[in-house]
């Protein structure tokens, strides 16, 4: 029994080896060269690689990141595939043939590239992991990526854990929280920046408690100036049921954040802060202070 | 069974919440401290406070009812700085004990001479001489004076009459203000308190942004008040934007009367919707005709929008421009340019005398002066007549800006007169402004009378006039193609 097996997987790996995807190769060429319109030509024998049964996860990769909406006249069939959505939908689909491989390389490589609408892609195709894939997984390597020490990895790691965070506050945001504790301050810079893209009121108490920490006795018990800040950015950002929150710090007379709470409260635009700020205007100037005593 | 384990469990239960309540005391007490000499409780700052805001000191959170601090009219919120102690000196006692308290830690002190500026009198290191000695009982003289100590090198004569040392103290922890406190055993205690600008003019600026009418009374009251210029141009600078965002009540009660926050670009006025566009309240997408208002201020304003309106027109800020435009009265330049702009948006004709006094003001800044004008010709018509005075009777700086006010005006007299000032070649110093403002009114007379300019200096290769009038009517050819 054992020997048919052995003798199958031998057949089935020289049969691969001959029959490599020969439009894959040459579109791969045509990326490498210095060819004039190298990427729509490439994009061409993409899609023809894809009709072969060989090789068709890095097929739907390399289609999904080179396609573009640019080689194609607007609304035909080339065009509406060559939209960010699409191009989505091609690097899940390398994803569903080679998870391990495509997940790491979404994260660490496509998400890093110059180019936005790759970026946007990328986001498509993860958020489709995120909801057909496996989460577990995804959510590890985001958060590897945002404990990272290089800053392109933790940056886009926020940036898809913001996104996912809106649309699944349930479970992104307490992993985010979570991660408030990380001993690197840039993580935690990124997971707080997260937290104000997600945009999710469950993470208020979490946000305040670190904006608040400023005036702990200890030093080993604040959070850094920056971090701070940002989180008061945050607030601004969920808005809602945070106003309360910054309105409280801006009547916080010993609080550092107080301008950056007036400024997160302006550009959301809410009456209720009307008040709030009159009340700051009429504080006292500088004045000495005359206290007899018995 | 069960009734058992809740019976054990329950002073557990007790403990455990004795505990947890000792122990939020005891982190909640960290970053306060409650003075019971002077009944009040003070907050330790946010740590980054100092380095960013360079503020240091404690927060009175509240004053205990009838306590010395509330008596006193110390106020929640305020910021101490420093502690000020005062030791009156009438014996020569009382001046060596008197500096030994106030030299401690900071090795300085002021010293107050009768008829005299306070002095400064900073030791180098811990336990250096003052060089100072005094002699009597209730008039304290200086007896002597050492030479190659601090007290030689100031103003100090033998035979002053010393009055009192005063020591101010820094406090930049909770630590400080305990320790500062306890060595203080006098009659009184002073504090010197901060005042946050920055929190103030961020307010300030929020106001302004909001667009609601509750800010402009006290930010009218700030303007008006505060002694700080920073301030007090935050204060106007906002007031500027509420002015500004007033005039685009009508935009915005279009989106209001159709409870929408998207129109057709072309149902709407183009100059305001610019303006609203400048000022980042809507987006317009000429390609889809549509005007959307930005969330959330812009879709917010629209309920506003009215009552800001009413309330700006009913003429306070006008006549408050009106007062602050005149150097007499705001020396400072960048707020009178303020007023000025107000004005220029508001356009009231009860202005137009003080603007002329403004325009004609030798004193003030050419280019104020010149901004004066612009205000005028937004006012447009009401001031021709006034415009027209200044031209007649001014000098020549005078006449230029008017003529230029005027060329912005338009219509007949103020045409008439211009024409009738570069024909008679009467004001040969502003040919080029006359020629200028001409052009820009544009009509039939205008452009033939410059005509008849070209035709008069058609041999004068040199003259800077006819390079001009070239100029001119080129640009005029490329404007009506």
């Amino acid at each position: 029994m054992k020997k048919i097996w052995l003798v199958l997987t031998l057949v089935l790996f020289v049969v691969g080896c001959g029959t490599q995807n020969e439009n894959l190769a040459k579109g791969k060429e045509l990326i490498k060269s210095d060819k004039r319109r190298k990427e729509e030509r490439a994009v061409r024998e993409f899609k023809l690689a894809l009709q072969q049964p060989t090789d068709n996860a890095e097929a739907h990769y390399l289609l999904g990141f080179y396609n573009s909406q640019e080689f194609y006249e607007p609304d035909t069939t080339d065009w509406q595939e060559a939209s960010i959505a699409a191009r989505g939908e091609q690097m899940f689909l390398a994803y569903q043939a080679e998870q391990g491989k495509y997940l790491e390389r979404l994260v660490f490589e496509t998400l890093r590239d110059d180019d936005l609408d790759v970026q946007n892609a990328a986001l498509d195709a993860l958020k489709q992991i995120y909801n057909k894939g496996d989460r577990k997984r995804l959510l590890n390597q985001l958060q590897k990526a945002l404990k990272s020490k290089d800053n392109r990895d933790r940056h886009n790691a926020h940036w898809v854990l913001g996104h996912l965070g809106k649309d699944d506050p349930g479970t992104v945001v307490p992993i985010l929280v979570k991660l408030l504790d990380h001993g690197r301050m840039e993580t935690r810079l990124n997971v707080v920046k997260a937290l104000g893209e997600a945009g999710s009121e469950e993470a208020i108490p979490a946000l305040a408690a670190l904006i608040e920490s400023g005036s702990a006795k200890w030093k080993r018990d604040r959070e850094e100036p920056e971090v701070r800040q940002l989180a008061v950015e945050a607030l601004g950002k969920i808005g809602g049921a945070a106003v309360p929150e910054l309105v409280k710090i801006v009547q916080n007379k010993g609080s550092s954040l107080r301008v950056d709470a007036i400024r997160a409260l302006a550009i959301l635009g809410d009456e209720k802060v009307v008040e709030p700020l009159l009340d700051a205007l009429k504080e006292q100037s500088s004045r000495e202070v005359v206290i007899p005593l018995n | 069974m069960i009734k058992k384990i809740t019976r054990f469990s329950r002073p557990h239960c007790y403990v455990s919440i004795v505990l947890l309540f000792v122990l939020i005391l005891g982190l909640g007490c960290d970053n306060q401290y409650h003075d019971d000499r002077l009944k009040m409780q003070v907050q330790q700052l946010d740590s980054d406070l100092k380095n960013r805001w360079s503020t240091s000191g404690v927060v009175v959170l509240n004053t205990t009812p009838n306590g010395p601090a509330h008596k006193a009219q110390l106020e929640t919120g305020e910021l101490i700085s420093y502690v000020i102690a005062e030791y009156p000196v009438r014996s020569a006692g009382d001046f060596k004990s008197a500096m030994k308290k106030a030299l401690d830690e900071d090795n300085n002190f002021l010293l107050y001479l009768k008829d005299k500026p306070p002095l400064r009198i900073a030791l180098r290191r811990q336990g250096d001489k003052v060089g100072l000695s005094v002699e009597g009982n209730g008039t304290v003289r200086v007896k002597q004076i050492q030479h190659g100590t601090p007290a030689a090198n100031t103003d100090i004569q033998v035979g002053d009459i010393v009055e009192k040392i005063v020591d101010e103290r820094k406090i930049y922890s909770i630590d400080d203000y305990k320790k500062i406190l306890g060595k203080l055993s006098e009659k009184q205690v002073t504090f010197r308190t901060s005042e946050l600008i920055g929190v103030k003019i961020a307010a300030v600026t929020a106001l302004g942004d909001l667009g609601d009418i509750r800010a402009i009374e006290p930010l009218v009251d700030l303007f008006k008040s505060s002694p700080e210029f920073s301030l007090r141009k935050a204060s106007i600078s906002s007031l500027q934007r509420l002015v500004e965002l007033s005039v685009l009540n009508e935009l915005f009660q279009q989106f209001q009367s159709a409870n929408v926050d998207q129109l057709p670009t072309d149902s709407l006025q183009p100059q305001q919707l610019e303006s609203a566009a400048i000022l980042g309240l809507l987006t317009v997408d000429r390609i889809e005709n549509t005007a959307t208002l930005k969330a959330p201020f812009g879709t917010q304003f629209r309920h506003r929008s009215e009552r800001l309106y009413q309330k700006i027109n009913e003429g306070q800020l006008a006549e408050l421009a009106q007062e602050y435009i005149q150097i007499s009265v705001e020396p400072e330049q960048e707020i009178r340019r303020a007023c000025l702009s107000i004005l220029g948006i508001l356009k009231p004709v009860s202005a137009i005398d003080v603007l002329i006094a403004v325009l004609e003001n030798p004193a003030e800044i050419p280019g104020i002066r010149f901004q004066a004008g612009l205000a005028l010709s937004q006012i447009g018509q009401p001031a021709v007549d006034a415009l027209i005075a200044a031209f007649e009777k001014g000098n020549a700086s005078t006449k230029d800006i008017a003529a230029s006010a005027l060329g912005g005006i338009g219509g007949a007299k103020a045409r008439d007169r211009l024409i009738n000032a570069l024909e008679g070649n009467s004001e040969p110093a502003i040919q080029l402004t006359l020629v200028d403002a001409i052009a820009k009114i544009g009509d039939a007379p205008s452009i033939q009378a410059l005509e008849r300019q070209r035709q008069q200096y058609q041999q004068d290769d040199d003259s800077g006039i006819r390079i001009f009038l070239d100029e001119v009517f080129k640009s005029l050819d490329n404007g009506s193609m």
